[in-house]
């Protein structure tokens, strides 16, 4: 089934809510509904067609239509379509259904658009702060654009501080985090922990966000998008980088050269290779195996070598910009990759075959930090999590980007459903991608690295995309603006829904497990902003603020 | 002159041990290392890891503080006591101080150190990591213990010079006993000096050092040298339960017989802290359990004579 063939199936059951559909393509759907429609085509595209539930998304749409407008996107993956359901809503009533009852994955993502746009989601079960700082104060949305970039609104209170809801009864408090030596970056998880067993927790994030999408809306021009993408995440960003291009260029109806598209496949696999080895060294250290830690890092170490011969960096690659790429592979770079390739298959090989027969390992990671099919069709997760219940889902292969279409590989599954399986579905994509590399190596065409674009970039218009993370599906919505800029863009990183299901992967697990439960997720959260001081001698504390700290290291 | 010898051999003893238990924890870390494929630190570094940590600045910390420091500075005392009543290459200088019971109350004491430091902590972590190490006391000291009164019943006798002089293998015709009892210590060895797999109450990545949550410093120092020694005697400990031989050779040939069987102990540790993931504390317990079930079985056909 195509786009459009999808799309008459909404009409048969639904046909006088749709006000009218885009098809750009065989590929991408985007179906206007009225707004007290929407829940119901959500159920029906959900729960009856199957799909899977990706991101919603708010907008502040006043400059171009006076209103407000909601996006709910799905994937058919066996379809290879993306599907955004959208809503305009009146800007003097911004409510919505919510549709979390239907969609649980959907939770955050609502939540996220009360904070930053200001609609409502009606009848949502757990309406509490998500994104916004504690302190902040009610009524003030970031993402509105009558909202400046640096405003800080008035009332803002630098102490607030986050209401947590009561704990079970007969359970203690153990607080996980924002520091803790397996969480490489801030976030909290209040466990509620009964004797080693946890029974559940709270989670408060987005300690550090950054606002890098109202940045992209109101600064940052499209080419420096991609930039400030990949600085998202400091594992998978080349990953945001590319999903941002492409996202444009399905936009606009731009394409990249061939070339590029397997140079972007090439660096795509190579941060794939860096991620997942970095990951089971992770994953070892936290179950206290630090041999094996040390060394799928020194075997990880080479392919960071050849992503700074190619880009000038080890990380943060600069790759892509709209309609192409920035740096070529040469044949010497060619060539090297290819030894460097042949020396981690046989290196990994032999870690692959030593941890396959390691009891030890396996007694602390099979039946632990469970997610089955349910759970990841409920909260839409994705990536080696999803693969390892068993889900066969790989965004490389059910909406080909890229050279993707013109190489070959396996999707691996598992299962198991547990941390064993996504160690397993991990070591095996190594070899997956190593494939998928030396293919383009062979295949790649000469040609241009770049599409010349003569004019400026039309507005109005809408792009998804989404693109196979080392952690999952990354997926770009963006529509297209003014001033050489987007009018808005939505990134929805993969851990944005695997976190989601991090409670209930932890719930009646034993305390010792919860590390490597939350670690098989490979999260990435994204520095801090206050510290607290002491005085000894006299017990005056001091609370030093986000400003002060700037103010002592930049001022005089 | 017989008191005096034995102040000056526990004294020797404990200079003995405080000098060569950094030295084993920098093989240790350089053996680990290379299995790692890593360079790793000079052989020497550990001594300079514990004269950085004893020169810093001593904060009070944790909810009692007063109890923190005690238990640091009993931790230490209490493994270097321990060190007169062990014999090193020589006779245990201590020898008729007392006997193999007060060993075992020793043993005991360092855990229940642990256990205070980590009530003084207060913290929820350092709570957690000591009621993992009271499990592990529990199913544990018990092993120690069968061993040595095993050793006890073949010779009839509690005199440390007699027990820890390979007492597992005095029973008459073959030692079934003591065999036995050498492959339980030799499993759980590991758990008796703290290391992976069964560093469980510690557990930097889960709950961040446990009960050593709040030290640091000259007690964080006190307290790494306690586990350093505890490496060496642990494994002196051994050798004379269980692989005396040899060291009733003439002086430098069984004295450096002795320390070249505690230092392939210290080797074996290293390799199976390298080469094994952090056991769960049930998983453990049930591991020691199954240690303990044997051990006792050992201790019966000790008492039959075998």
């Amino acid at each position: 089934m195509n786009a459009r063939d999808r799309l008459n199936q909404l009409k048969a059951k639904l046909g006088p809510a749709i006000l009218r559909a885009d098809l750009p393509g065989e590929t991408r759907l985007f179906v206007f509904v009225e707004p007290s429609a929407l829940k119901a085509i959500c159920q029906h595209i959900f729960r009856d067609l199957d799909a899977r539930y990706v991101i919603s998304i708010g907008l502040d749409d006043r400059p171009f239509s006076g209103k407000f407008l909601v996006a709910h996107d799905f994937a058919f993956d066996r379809d290879h379509v993306l599907c955004s359901v959208l809503a305009y809503l009146p800007a003097d009533n911004l409510k919505v259904d919510s549709i979390c009852d239907v969609v649980p994955g959907a939770n955050w993502a609502e939540r996220e658009i009360r904070d930053l746009v200001g609609i409502e989601p009606q009848g949502h079960p757990y309406l509490k702060r998500l994104v916004l700082p504690d302190g902040w104060p009610d009524g003030v949305h970031p993402l509105r654009k009558d909202v400046p970039w640096n405003q800080v609104p008035e009332g803002f209170d630098e102490e607030g501080e986050f209401k947590f809801d009561d704990p079970p009864e007969g359970c203690t408090v153990v607080p996980f985090g924002p520091f803790h030596p397996t969480l490489d970056e801030p976030a909290h998880f209040r466990l509620y922990v009964e004797g080693e067993m946890v029974r559940g927790c709270e989670y408060r994030g987005f300690m550090v966000h950054r606002g890098i999408e109202k940045l992209a809306e109101s600064v940052l021009t499209y080419d420096d998008i991609p930039m400030m993408a990949e600085r998202i995440c400091g594992i998978c960003g080349c990953v945001h980088n590319v999903t941002f291009a492409q996202a444009v260029e399905t936009a606009v109806a731009l394409r990249a050269p061939p070339r590029a598209e397997y140079i972007r496949t090439i660096m795509l696999e190579i941060e794939r290779l860096h991620s997942h080895l970095l990951w089971v060294g992770l994953a070892c250290h936290i179950v206290g195996f630090d041999t094996l830690f040390m060394q799928s890092w020194r075997i990880r170490e080479p392919i960071m070598w050849m992503a700074e011969k190619i880009s000038g960096n080890r990380k943060t690659y600069a790759l892509c910009v709209i309609g192409g790429v920035r740096w070529d592979i040469t044949p010497e770079v060619k060539a090297e990759l290819r030894q460097v390739l042949d020396k981690l298959e046989a290196e990994w090989r032999a870690v692959v075959a030593a941890v396959s027969k390691d009891k030890n390992i396996q007694k602390r990671t099979r039946g632990v930090g469970v997610a089955d099919k349910t759970l990841v069709k409920n909260v839409g997760l994705i990536g080696p999590v999803a693969r390892a219940a068993g889900t066969d889902i790989d965004c490389r292969r059910d909406h080909p980007y890229a050279a993707y279409d013109r190489v070959e590989f396996d999707v691996i599954t598992e299962a198991g459903c547990d941390v064993w399986s996504r160690v397993v579905v991990r070591m095996k994509e190594v070899f997956e991608s190593i494939r998928i590399i030396r293919q383009c190596l062979e295949k790649m065409e000469e040609g241009p690295l770049q599409t010349p674009i003569e004019d400026e970039l039309p507005a109005g218009r809408i792009g998804v995309s989404s693109v196979e993370a080392p952690r999952g599906e990354s997926h770009h919505f963006v529509i297209t603006g003014e001033n050489n800029r987007p009018h808005r863009w939505r990134v929805r990183a993969p851990t944005y829904q695997n976190l989601q299901a991090v409670p209930m992967m932890i719930k009646d697990q034993q305390l010792a497990d919860m590390t490597i439960s939350l670690g098989s997720i490979d999260p990435c959260f994204s520095c801090t902003d206050r510290l607290e001081t002491i005085d000894l001698k006299s017990g005056v504390r001091r609370v030093w603020s986000q400003e002060d700290l700037i103010k002592m290291v930049r001022g005089r | 002159m017989n008191i005096m010898c034995a102040i000056l051999g526990s004294l020797g003893n404990v200079a003995l041990v405080l000098l060569v238990a950094p030295f084993f924890q920098g093989v240790l870390r350089k053996v680990t290392a290379l299995i790692q494929s890593r360079k790793g630190p000079p052989l020497w570094q550990p001594y300079f890891d514990l004269l950085k940590l004893l020169g810093k600045e001593d904060l009070e910390s944790g909810q009692t503080p007063v109890m923190q420091r005690f238990a640091a500075y009993l931790s230490l005392a209490t493994v270097l006591t321990l060190a007169g009543f062990v014999p090193m290459g020589f006779p245990a200088p201590l020898d008729g101080a007392g006997d193999v019971i007060l060993v075992i109350y020793l043993l005991t004491l360092s855990g229940i150190c642990t256990l205070l430091a980590g009530l003084a902590a207060g913290s929820t972590y350092s709570l957690v990591g000591i009621s993992r190490e009271m499990m592990t006391m529990i199913a544990l000291e018990p092993l120690f213990a069968v061993a040595i009164v095993a050793g006890a019943v073949h010779t009839g006798t509690f005199r440390l010079d007699t027990v820890l002089n390979g007492s597992v293998y005095a029973s008459g015709g073959f030692p079934w006993s003591g065999v036995v009892l050498l492959a339980v210590m030799l499993l759980s060895f590991q758990a008796f000096v703290q290391r992976v797999p069964f560093d469980i109450a510690e557990a930097e990545t889960e709950l961040m050092e446990g009960p050593l949550i709040e030290y640091s410093g000259p007690k964080l120092a006190l307290f790494k040298y306690a586990q350093m020694a505890k490496l060496v005697i642990y494994s002196a400990l051994f050798v004379g339960l269980f692989a005396p031989w040899g060291s009733a050779l003439p002086f430098p040939l069984g004295w450096l017989c002795f320390w070249a069987k505690v230092f392939g102990l210290v080797l074996l540790v290293t390799l199976v802290a390298a080469t094994h993931a952090r056991y769960r504390i049930d998983q453990a317990l049930r591991y020691f359990a199954g240690l303990l079930a044997l051990a006792l079985g050992a201790l019966v056909l000790a008492s039959c004579g075998y």
